[in-house]
Protein backbone atom coordinates (compact mmCIF):
# COMPACT_ATOMS: atom_id res chain seq x y z
CA UNK A 1 0.00 0.00 0.00
CA UNK A 2 1.38 3.34 -1.09
CA UNK A 3 2.13 6.16 1.79
CA UNK A 4 -1.02 8.17 0.60
CA UNK A 5 -3.19 4.95 0.25
CA UNK A 6 -2.30 4.63 4.13
CA UNK A 7 -2.85 8.27 4.92
CA UNK A 8 -6.21 8.33 3.76
CA UNK A 9 -6.92 5.32 5.24
CA UNK A 10 -6.13 6.65 8.48
CA UNK A 11 -8.00 9.86 7.88
CA UNK A 12 -10.86 7.43 6.65
CA UNK A 13 -10.71 5.96 10.31
CA UNK A 14 -10.60 9.32 11.89
CA UNK A 15 -13.94 10.49 10.29
CA UNK A 16 -15.75 7.73 12.10
CA UNK A 17 -15.91 10.09 15.08
CA UNK A 18 -18.68 12.19 12.69
CA UNK A 19 -22.20 11.37 12.62
CA UNK A 20 -22.62 9.17 10.22
CA UNK A 21 -25.25 11.88 8.24
CA UNK A 22 -22.73 14.18 8.05
CA UNK A 23 -20.16 11.62 6.62
CA UNK A 24 -22.66 10.73 3.95
CA UNK A 25 -23.17 14.44 3.20
CA UNK A 26 -19.44 15.97 3.34
CA UNK A 27 -17.10 12.95 4.07
CA UNK A 28 -15.52 12.62 0.72
CA UNK A 29 -15.56 16.16 1.08
CA UNK A 30 -13.74 16.78 3.84
CA UNK A 31 -10.94 13.78 2.82
CA UNK A 32 -9.98 15.57 -0.25
CA UNK A 33 -9.65 18.82 1.84
CA UNK A 34 -7.20 16.30 4.29
CA UNK A 35 -5.42 15.28 1.31
CA UNK A 36 -4.71 18.55 -0.47
CA UNK A 37 -3.53 19.75 3.06
CA UNK A 38 -1.12 16.73 3.78
CA UNK A 39 2.61 17.26 2.34
CA UNK A 40 3.33 14.14 -0.36
CA UNK A 41 5.65 12.60 2.14
CA UNK A 42 3.16 11.71 5.38
CA UNK A 43 1.99 8.19 5.84
CA UNK A 44 -0.07 9.09 8.58
CA UNK A 45 -2.43 11.77 10.18
CA UNK A 46 -0.35 13.94 12.31
CA UNK A 47 -1.51 14.53 16.02
CA UNK A 48 -3.09 17.89 15.30
CA UNK A 49 -4.89 17.28 12.70
CA UNK A 50 -6.48 13.68 14.72
CA UNK A 51 -7.17 15.93 17.60
CA UNK A 52 -8.88 18.26 15.77
CA UNK A 53 -11.09 16.16 13.53
CA UNK A 54 -11.73 14.07 16.76
CA UNK A 55 -12.71 17.42 18.69
CA UNK A 56 -14.61 18.48 15.46
CA UNK A 57 -16.57 14.90 15.11
CA UNK A 58 -18.10 14.86 18.56
CA UNK A 59 -18.75 17.96 18.45
CA UNK A 60 -20.95 17.57 15.31
CA UNK A 61 -22.61 14.91 17.36
CA UNK A 62 -23.87 16.86 20.34
CA UNK A 63 -24.42 20.29 18.58
CA UNK A 64 -27.32 21.84 18.32
CA UNK A 65 -28.76 22.29 14.79
CA UNK A 66 -31.07 25.03 15.38
CA UNK A 67 -31.23 27.43 12.75
CA UNK A 68 -30.06 31.40 14.04
CA UNK A 69 -33.64 32.45 13.13
CA UNK A 70 -35.36 29.84 15.71
CA UNK A 71 -34.00 32.03 18.74
CA UNK A 72 -36.58 30.51 21.47
CA UNK A 73 -35.91 27.05 20.34
CA UNK A 74 -31.88 28.03 20.72
CA UNK A 75 -32.96 29.44 24.33
CA UNK A 76 -34.32 26.70 25.19
CA UNK A 77 -31.77 24.39 24.60
CA UNK A 78 -28.90 26.58 26.05
CA UNK A 79 -30.89 26.43 28.94
CA UNK A 80 -31.52 22.76 29.10
CA UNK A 81 -27.32 21.93 28.50
CA UNK A 82 -26.86 24.64 31.42
CA UNK A 83 -29.31 22.42 33.23
CA UNK A 84 -27.58 19.64 33.08
CA UNK A 85 -24.24 21.22 33.98
CA UNK A 86 -25.72 22.65 37.05
CA UNK A 87 -27.25 18.94 38.23
CA UNK A 88 -23.55 17.14 37.39
CA UNK A 89 -22.26 20.31 39.45
CA UNK A 90 -24.60 19.35 42.03
CA UNK A 91 -23.71 15.80 41.72
CA UNK A 92 -20.30 15.97 42.36
CA UNK A 93 -20.30 18.56 45.20
CA UNK A 94 -22.72 16.59 46.77
CA UNK A 95 -20.18 12.90 46.14
CA UNK A 96 -16.76 15.39 47.20
CA UNK A 97 -19.13 16.34 50.45
CA UNK A 98 -19.89 13.21 51.29
CA UNK A 99 -17.19 12.15 53.83
CA UNK A 100 -18.03 15.36 55.93
CA UNK A 101 -21.84 15.63 55.87
CA UNK A 102 -22.23 11.89 56.88
CA UNK A 103 -23.75 8.78 54.97
CA UNK A 104 -27.37 9.94 56.49
CA UNK A 105 -26.92 13.67 55.42
CA UNK A 106 -25.79 12.37 52.03
CA UNK A 107 -28.22 10.08 51.56
CA UNK A 108 -31.27 12.84 52.37
CA UNK A 109 -29.67 14.96 49.74
CA UNK A 110 -29.35 12.71 47.00
CA UNK A 111 -32.64 10.68 47.55
CA UNK A 112 -34.94 11.75 50.21
CA UNK A 113 -35.21 10.38 53.82
CA UNK A 114 -37.29 6.66 52.49
CA UNK A 115 -34.44 4.94 52.29
CA UNK A 116 -31.17 4.12 54.44
CA UNK A 117 -28.31 6.22 54.00
CA UNK A 118 -25.82 3.65 51.71
CA UNK A 119 -29.07 2.62 49.78
CA UNK A 120 -29.93 6.51 49.08
CA UNK A 121 -26.67 7.33 47.85
CA UNK A 122 -26.43 4.85 45.69
CA UNK A 123 -30.01 5.23 43.87
CA UNK A 124 -29.19 9.42 44.46
CA UNK A 125 -25.77 9.37 42.25
CA UNK A 126 -27.60 6.34 40.21
CA UNK A 127 -30.91 8.97 39.56
CA UNK A 128 -28.62 12.02 38.93
CA UNK A 129 -26.62 10.55 36.11
CA UNK A 130 -30.17 9.44 34.96
CA UNK A 131 -31.01 13.18 35.19
CA UNK A 132 -28.19 14.59 33.38
CA UNK A 133 -28.47 11.82 30.63
CA UNK A 134 -32.21 13.37 30.24
CA UNK A 135 -31.54 16.83 30.20
CA UNK A 136 -28.87 16.09 27.25
CA UNK A 137 -31.20 14.20 25.49
CA UNK A 138 -33.33 16.38 25.57
CA UNK A 139 -31.30 19.19 24.25
CA UNK A 140 -30.05 17.22 21.74
CA UNK A 141 -33.54 16.24 20.73
CA UNK A 142 -35.21 19.47 20.89
CA UNK A 143 -32.36 21.12 19.35
CA UNK A 144 -33.11 18.29 16.31
CA UNK A 145 -36.53 20.31 16.42
CA UNK A 146 -38.12 16.50 16.97
CA UNK A 147 -42.19 17.12 18.24
CA UNK A 148 -41.70 14.71 20.46
CA UNK A 149 -38.91 15.88 22.24
CA UNK A 150 -40.34 18.76 22.73
CA UNK A 151 -43.62 16.70 23.96
CA UNK A 152 -42.05 14.25 26.66
CA UNK A 153 -39.82 17.48 27.42
CA UNK A 154 -43.31 19.22 28.96
CA UNK A 155 -44.02 15.99 31.12
CA UNK A 156 -40.46 15.56 32.50
CA UNK A 157 -41.40 18.92 33.69
CA UNK A 158 -44.17 18.13 35.54
CA UNK A 159 -42.91 15.07 37.09
CA UNK A 160 -39.78 17.49 38.41
CA UNK A 161 -42.53 19.53 39.64
CA UNK A 162 -44.12 16.78 42.03
CA UNK A 163 -40.26 16.92 43.15
CA UNK A 164 -40.82 19.88 44.55
CA UNK A 165 -42.70 18.60 46.88
CA UNK A 166 -41.50 16.48 50.17
CA UNK A 167 -38.42 15.94 52.51
CA UNK A 168 -35.18 18.13 51.39
CA UNK A 169 -32.59 19.64 53.10
CA UNK A 170 -31.60 23.49 52.35
CA UNK A 171 -28.94 22.58 49.60
CA UNK A 172 -31.31 20.23 48.15
CA UNK A 173 -34.62 22.79 47.86
CA UNK A 174 -32.37 25.14 46.64
CA UNK A 175 -31.04 23.69 43.63
CA UNK A 176 -34.20 21.35 43.10
CA UNK A 177 -36.06 24.74 43.17
CA UNK A 178 -33.18 26.09 40.79
CA UNK A 179 -33.68 23.45 38.33
CA UNK A 180 -37.08 23.36 38.08
CA UNK A 181 -36.68 27.33 37.01
CA UNK A 182 -34.92 26.45 34.85
CA UNK A 183 -37.07 23.90 33.15
CA UNK A 184 -39.76 26.36 33.57
CA UNK A 185 -38.15 28.42 31.30
CA UNK A 186 -37.10 25.88 28.70
CA UNK A 187 -40.36 24.57 28.62
CA UNK A 188 -41.77 28.18 28.20
CA UNK A 189 -39.68 28.66 25.11
CA UNK A 190 -40.49 25.49 23.56
CA UNK A 191 -44.10 26.18 23.37
CA UNK A 192 -43.58 30.25 22.00
CA UNK A 193 -45.37 30.53 19.19
CA UNK A 194 -41.98 32.00 17.51
CA UNK A 195 -40.74 27.92 18.50
CA UNK A 196 -43.78 26.32 16.31
CA UNK A 197 -41.96 26.92 12.62
CA UNK A 198 -39.11 24.70 13.67
CA UNK A 199 -41.38 21.81 15.39
CA UNK A 200 -43.62 21.36 12.53
CA UNK A 201 -42.68 18.51 10.08
CA UNK A 202 -40.49 19.03 7.15
CA UNK A 203 -37.84 18.01 4.53
CA UNK A 204 -34.12 17.76 5.54
CA UNK A 205 -31.79 18.94 2.52
CA UNK A 206 -28.54 17.14 4.23
CA UNK A 207 -27.23 16.58 7.28
CA UNK A 208 -29.97 18.03 9.59
CA UNK A 209 -30.06 21.09 7.27
CA UNK A 210 -33.61 22.32 7.86
CA UNK A 211 -34.96 23.01 4.79
CA UNK A 212 -38.34 25.39 5.63
CA UNK A 213 -38.44 28.94 4.58
CA UNK A 214 -41.01 29.40 7.24
CA UNK A 215 -38.03 29.92 9.55
CA UNK A 216 -36.68 32.79 7.32
CA UNK A 217 -39.63 34.86 8.24
CA UNK A 218 -39.71 34.80 11.68
CA UNK B 1 -13.02 35.29 8.03
CA UNK B 2 -14.18 32.83 6.22
CA UNK B 3 -17.17 34.62 5.42
CA UNK B 4 -14.81 37.41 3.81
CA UNK B 5 -12.97 34.18 2.20
CA UNK B 6 -16.19 34.00 0.10
CA UNK B 7 -17.04 37.54 -0.54
CA UNK B 8 -16.32 38.17 -4.40
CA UNK B 9 -16.57 34.80 -5.44
CA UNK B 10 -17.22 30.89 -4.48
CA UNK B 11 -14.61 28.57 -2.83
CA UNK B 12 -14.09 24.95 -2.30
CA UNK B 13 -12.64 23.99 1.26
CA UNK B 14 -8.84 23.87 0.42
CA UNK B 15 -9.69 26.99 -1.26
CA UNK B 16 -11.04 29.06 2.04
CA UNK B 17 -8.19 27.75 4.26
CA UNK B 18 -5.38 28.97 1.87
CA UNK B 19 -7.75 31.97 1.57
CA UNK B 20 -8.39 32.47 5.24
CA UNK B 21 -4.18 32.14 5.70
CA UNK B 22 -3.30 34.60 3.24
CA UNK B 23 -6.18 37.30 4.74
CA UNK B 24 -5.01 36.86 7.76
CA UNK B 25 -1.14 37.31 6.71
CA UNK B 26 -0.65 33.67 7.84
CA UNK B 27 -1.83 34.55 11.62
CA UNK B 28 -4.49 31.70 10.97
CA UNK B 29 -4.03 28.43 9.87
CA UNK B 30 -8.35 27.04 9.72
CA UNK B 31 -7.64 23.22 10.08
CA UNK B 32 -10.10 21.02 8.03
CA UNK B 33 -12.03 19.31 11.13
CA UNK B 34 -12.80 23.06 12.38
CA UNK B 35 -13.22 24.46 9.11
CA UNK B 36 -16.01 22.24 7.95
CA UNK B 37 -17.45 22.11 11.87
CA UNK B 38 -17.58 26.66 10.68
CA UNK B 39 -18.97 25.46 7.59
CA UNK B 40 -21.69 23.40 9.23
CA UNK B 41 -23.00 26.23 11.50
CA UNK B 42 -22.85 28.69 8.60
CA UNK B 43 -25.38 26.52 6.40
CA UNK B 44 -27.41 25.97 9.42
CA UNK B 45 -27.89 29.71 9.71
CA UNK B 46 -28.27 30.22 5.91
CA UNK B 47 -25.09 32.70 5.40
CA UNK B 48 -23.54 30.18 2.87
CA UNK B 49 -24.86 27.86 0.42
CA UNK B 50 -23.61 25.11 -1.59
CA UNK B 51 -22.40 27.05 -5.36
CA UNK B 52 -21.38 24.01 -7.19
CA UNK B 53 -19.99 20.73 -6.90
CA UNK B 54 -16.68 18.55 -8.92
CA UNK B 55 -15.15 16.27 -9.32
CA UNK B 56 -11.12 16.97 -9.36
CA UNK B 57 -9.07 13.85 -9.90
CA UNK B 58 -11.53 11.53 -8.38
CA UNK B 59 -11.94 13.63 -5.50
CA UNK B 60 -14.85 15.41 -4.76
CA UNK B 61 -14.42 19.48 -4.58
CA UNK B 62 -17.45 21.69 -3.35
CA UNK B 63 -18.02 25.13 -3.95
CA UNK B 64 -19.48 27.63 -1.54
CA UNK B 65 -20.98 30.88 -1.85
CA UNK B 66 -22.54 33.62 0.53
CA UNK B 67 -26.31 34.00 0.75
CA UNK B 68 -28.29 37.23 0.39
CA UNK B 69 -28.22 37.00 4.24
CA UNK B 70 -24.53 35.77 4.59
CA UNK B 71 -23.52 39.09 2.47
CA UNK B 72 -25.71 41.14 4.86
CA UNK B 73 -24.19 40.01 7.53
CA UNK B 74 -20.35 40.42 6.61
CA UNK B 75 -21.36 43.91 5.51
CA UNK B 76 -22.77 44.81 9.03
CA UNK B 77 -19.91 42.71 10.50
CA UNK B 78 -17.36 45.05 8.43
CA UNK B 79 -18.80 48.73 9.33
CA UNK B 80 -18.81 47.76 12.75
CA UNK B 81 -15.24 46.52 12.76
CA UNK B 82 -14.25 49.61 10.67
CA UNK B 83 -16.36 51.80 12.70
CA UNK B 84 -14.48 50.27 16.19
CA UNK B 85 -11.20 51.15 14.53
CA UNK B 86 -11.90 54.53 13.20
CA UNK B 87 -12.96 55.28 16.59
CA UNK B 88 -8.99 53.86 18.06
CA UNK B 89 -7.14 55.59 15.66
CA UNK B 90 -8.92 58.84 15.74
CA UNK B 91 -8.33 58.67 20.13
CA UNK B 92 -4.85 57.39 19.78
CA UNK B 93 -4.10 60.53 17.22
CA UNK B 94 -5.91 62.78 20.09
CA UNK B 95 -3.96 60.95 22.69
CA UNK B 96 -0.92 62.16 20.42
CA UNK B 97 0.08 58.41 19.67
CA UNK B 98 2.18 57.44 17.12
CA UNK B 99 -0.14 54.61 15.46
CA UNK B 100 -0.80 56.85 12.15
Amino acid sequence: MTDRANLERGYRRLLAWYPSAFRRENGEELLTVLMSCAPESQRRPGIAASVDLIRSGLWMRLRPTVPRAARTVRAAVRLMYAGAAVTTLSLIGTIISLPFIGHKAAGLRLFGDSQPGAVAITLGIVSGVILIALWLWMARANGQGRNWARILSTVLFGLATLHLFGNKDVVQLVFVVATWLVGLAAVWLLWRPSSNAFFKPRGFTQAGHVADSSLRSN
Amino acid sequence: MILTALANSSQHGYGIITDVQEISGGRVRLRPGTLYTALDRLRTDELIEVDREEIVDGRLRRYYRLTPTGTKRLGVEATRLQTHATAALTRLRLAGGTAI
